[in-house]
């Protein structure tokens, strides 16, 4: 029960377009497009929007879009066949018009869609009313384990227990088990068959490779466990070895003597004079170096597939000459490497591998040019996304958004919140004198009533500010001032009161200062969420340093997640923008920038870059994206 | 005494071949010089023939892939937010063929694609939505101020229109009326814009672009590097009549 189709190109421009109901779907679409597509969130394929689930497949080789919309509550199971089949047909009845990109063709498709409509429909209901077959026994958990070892006998010898283990860790093999009865050694030499016998049948497992990697050399190395010898412990009967008094007859001992130390002479004398430099390791010996250390990774890639060693002369010449459609399989080894570097970059492992699930799914299929290399397709598509992902979604004008409140008579109440010790006090210090010298007056609410000396903090900014730029060049104004109401009070009401007094005073800006809290520290995040509330910023800033790695997730969505959620309010006000902080201070990697704003799809809106008040910048995207891909 | 006559005569075509006679460097270098000039005229001109590109910019759903499908595939067409852009072939009568390219206007895309053609752009629509202009001037402001100020576009001198759009709305403003409240934002923009934050890895110098004349009130007509024009149109009801004329003079 398809409410709505449609195929679109990348452009825009619709090709065709079937509408079930008179509901109007241009709203969902677009909002599809720019929520998810734009957001280089393609890696997840289906989108919600009011009640309705759109769910889309890009064609990357005429770039394409199709669109399938339905009611979020029925839970249809062929849609992905359906769009599958509509592509292909599609592709296969107007590949020339697509090939020249003549979108203003008539498309007359009716016939075709509501064939396959039915088609898939039908498969659906099959699907749906065949019973659930039960796993055969090769599929089965019993049939990788030997008989031998799931019978339990007294007196056992470990070794058994560690031959099974080994076997369950081997990846699954479709072959049926012998039933007998056999001793642990020759169970070993059937295993050792079994293995043989999936290396010749070759095929794609579908395992995971670092597990492979890491455990398959360590079961192959341990066949059975050794007792360990402690030179403290032991049984009376072996104290006989275990004696080391001087008197003892050493032709008795079994043990080796004690080692006598000589001298190497060939060392003596090489390392006089002054230390030297450690060795320069090239680039590329590092990066496989944390390939190898990272084998665990947190995030598991979601396409996995063996390489295929690409043998040949002619191999060589069909990449460099010819079409060649880009496939998953060829993309996978090049996005590992540009995850592991994006990770290496301090980008957080969730976001780095969403980047290049959304990579691979925006170049799947896509036909490459006749001297274009796979490497470098991939890694301009993956700059374009960090590109786009760091470009501001909205407007970002503070000082236009300043003025225009002051047109309306009422102040622009900024607020900074973040975790402990990111920088929120010396960054609304920074700000605050940006502010000043465009002739901005502004009042400080010292909200953070917690920590020791935070008033005094604000206080000793705003006399230093205010000597900057003395009254006297302003008109007899005071530039900064500060609102404070002492510790142990109510941020949320010192807040309010700080804004009635900056609109009485004409004041121009409210910047609000508030106590640093954890994310997960749910009484500080309900009284930050109902200082939002109650206050109404006109901007909410979270601060983060860039410091941070894989937490900037965590405390990102968290912070959002208490916005919303303990607001009580329908449109609840969440992050407007990102601060950046101590950027001085992380060299080349600037990942947590990309961390921050995919999270949020908010901006990136000043970057802190040292201790003084003129250490404050903005976003250079490019230069950002190509200090990360470098 | 054949040899007496005949060697002024031989001199004399000697003469006429080689006219210049104090060394032959000095023709050779008169020689490069002029070979030089012409292939300077020569890139020049291909330089300034070789930009047949018209840019449609502005602001989401503001009826860009329809003027664009209109002057293209002459009809209309249902578009959604476009991700990629769009390009055409529009053929001028008498005076060639002008390449159409609809860049998209969301934010997060519209910088990149109009990085990549505003090299080869001899004239730039900017198509903004006459109806919603007061909710959106600041944004439709900030984005006509970042591509008037752009240096490319400066050095390259394109030719500007604005077109508003949607003129088939009842109480849609006129060209003059949206010219007037865009001048007075551009002249609050002027100030913010050049007061903004040096962006990080920048290295120092910042180009900041001041559009029109100091110490007087912005107006279009100070910009002095690029002709800006004004023009109504409705792409609902095909009415595009001033924009098929400006192509025509642009072409």
């Amino acid at each position: 029960m398809l409410d709505f189709f449609s195929i679109f190109s990348k452009g825009g421009i619709v090709l065709w377009c079937f509408q079930g109901t008179s509901q109007i779907f241009t709203s969902s679409v677009n909002a599809l497009i720019k929520a998810v597509i734009l957001q280089e969130r393609t890696g997840q394929l289906s989108y919600d929007h009011d009640n309705v689930t759109l769910k889309y497949k890009l064609d990357n080789e005429f770039e394409l879009v199709y669109v399938v919309a339905y009611q979020k509550i029925l839970k249809l199971s062929y849609v992905d066949k359906f769009l599958n089949d509509i592509h292909m047909e599609f592709r296969d009845a107007y590949k020339n018009e697509l090939q020249l990109q003549q979108f203003g063709k008539n498309f007359e498709i009716s016939e075709m869609f509501t064939s396959i409509l039915k088609s898939a429909e039908e498969w659906g209901k099959l699907q749906a009313a065949a019973p659930k077959v039960m796993k055969s026994f090769e599929e089965s958990q019993k049939s990788k384990k030997t008989v031998a070892s799931m019978i339990e006998r007294k007196g056992d010898d470990k070794e058994n227990k560690k031959v099974k283990k080994v076997e369950i860790k081997v990846p699954d093999v479709k072959i049926p088990e012998p039933i007998n009865v056999e001793l642990s050694e020759e169970d070993l030499i059937q295993q050792k068959r079994r293995e043989f016998a999936e290396k010749m049948a070759a095929g794609k497992n579908k395992s995971k490779p670092t597990t492979e990697k890491l455990k398959s050399p360590k079961a192959a190395s341990k066949k059975s466990k050794e007792s360990r010898v402690w030179p403290l412990g032991g049984a009376p009967k072996d104290m006989e070895t275990l004696d080391y008094t001087k008197d003892k007859d050493l032709g008795e001992s079994p043990l080796p003597q004690q080692a006598v130390y000589l001298p190497d002479p060939k060392a003596i004398g090489t390392l006089q004079g002054e230390v030297r430099d450690m060795d320069f390791e090239s680039e590329s010996e590092e990066e496989e170096e944390d390939v190898e250390e990272r084998g665990k990774n947190d995030y598991v890639p979601q396409q996995v597939s063996q390489q295929k060693k690409k043998t040949g002369i002619f191999s060589l010449f069909k990449n460099l000459v010819g079409s060649k459609t880009i496939s998953e399989e060829d993309m996978a080894p090049v996005l590992d490497k540009m995850r592991d570097h994006l990770i290496a970059k301090n980008v957080a492992s969730e976001i780095a591998g969403k980047l290049c699930d959304s990579v691979a799914a925006k170049l799947n299929g896509k036909v490459l040019g006749t001297f274009e290399s796979l490497a470098n397709t991939v890694k301009a598509s993956l700059t374009e996304s960090l590109v786009q992902i760091l470009s501001p979604r909205r407007r970002v004008d503070i000082l236009r958004d300043v003025y225009e409140s002051q047109k309306q008579k009422r102040p622009y109440v900024m607020s900074f919140c973040g975790v402990n010790g990111v920088g929120k006090s010396t960054n609304l210090a920074k700000i605050c004198f940006w502010l000043i010298e465009n002739n901005f007056r502004v009042l400080i609410a010292a909200c953070d009533t917690f920590r020791a000396g935070a008033v005094e903090q604000l206080r000793t900014h705003m006399r230093h500010l205010n000597s900057i730029h003395p009254p006297e060049k302003h008109g007899g104004l005071q530039m900064v001032q500060l609102y404070e109401k002492g510790y142990g009070k109510d941020a949320a009401g010192i807040a309010l009161e700080a804004i009635n007094h900056a609109q009485e005073a004409g004041i121009d800006v409210v910047m609000i200062d508030t106590a640093g809290r954890m994310q997960d520290n749910e009484p500080l995040m309900r009284a930050l969420a109902k200082l939002i509330k109650v206050n109404e910023p006109d901007l909410v800033l979270f601060v983060g340093e860039a410091l941070v790695g894989n937490e900037a997730v965590d405390q990102l969505v968290k912070f959002n997640q208490a916005l919303a959620d303990y607001s009580a309010s329908e449109n609840p006000h969440t992050i407007d923008g990102i601060v950046l902080t101590k950027f001085d201070t992380i060299d080349d990697k600037v990942g947590a920038a990309i961390s921050m704003t995919y999270i949020t799809g908010q901006p990136i809106v000043f970057i802190g870059t040292g201790q003084t008040y003129a250490d404050l910048k903005t976003l250079n995207v490019k230069a950002v994206v190509s200090i990360l891909m470098k | 005494m054949v040899n007496q006559s005949a060697i002024p005569h031989i001199n004399q075509t000697a003469v006429d071949i080689c006219p210049v006679t104090p060394g032959s460097d000095q023709s050779g270098l008169v020689k490069v010089k002029i070979l030089l000039r012409f292939i300077f005229l020569f890139v020049w001109r291909k330089g300034r023939v070789s930009r047949r590109g018209i840019c449609l910019v502005g602001l989401c759903e503001s009826g860009k892939t329809l003027i664009f499908s209109q002057l293209i595939y002459k009809k209309a067409v249902e578009s959604f937010t476009s991700m990629k852009e769009n390009v055409g072939v529009l053929d001028i009568a008498n005076k060639g063929a002008l390449k159409l390219i609809d860049i998209p206007g969301h934010e997060r895309v519209r910088q990149r694609f109009f990085d990549s053609y505003k090299n080869t752009a001899r004239g730039i629509v900017f198509v903004l939505d006459s109806f919603s202009l007061n909710k959106d001037i600041r944004d439709v402001a900030e984005y006509l101020y970042t591509i008037l100020s752009d240096p490319v576009v400066s050095s390259n001198r394109p030719q500007v229109l604005i077109l508003c759009n949607k003129q088939d709305h009842p109480i849609a403003k006129g060209p003059q009326v949206i010219q007037s409240v865009l001048e007075k934002e551009m002249n609050v923009l002027r100030n913010t814009q050049t007061n903004q934050l040096e962006a990080v890895a920048e290295g120092g110098n910042r180009k900041s672009f001041y559009l029109g004349q100091e110490g007087k009130n912005f107006e279009f007509a100070d910009i002095r590097s690029l002709r800006v024009e004004f023009a109504a149109s409705s792409a609902e009801t095909e009415d595009l009549e001033n924009l098929k004329k400006w192509l025509q003079s642009v072409a």
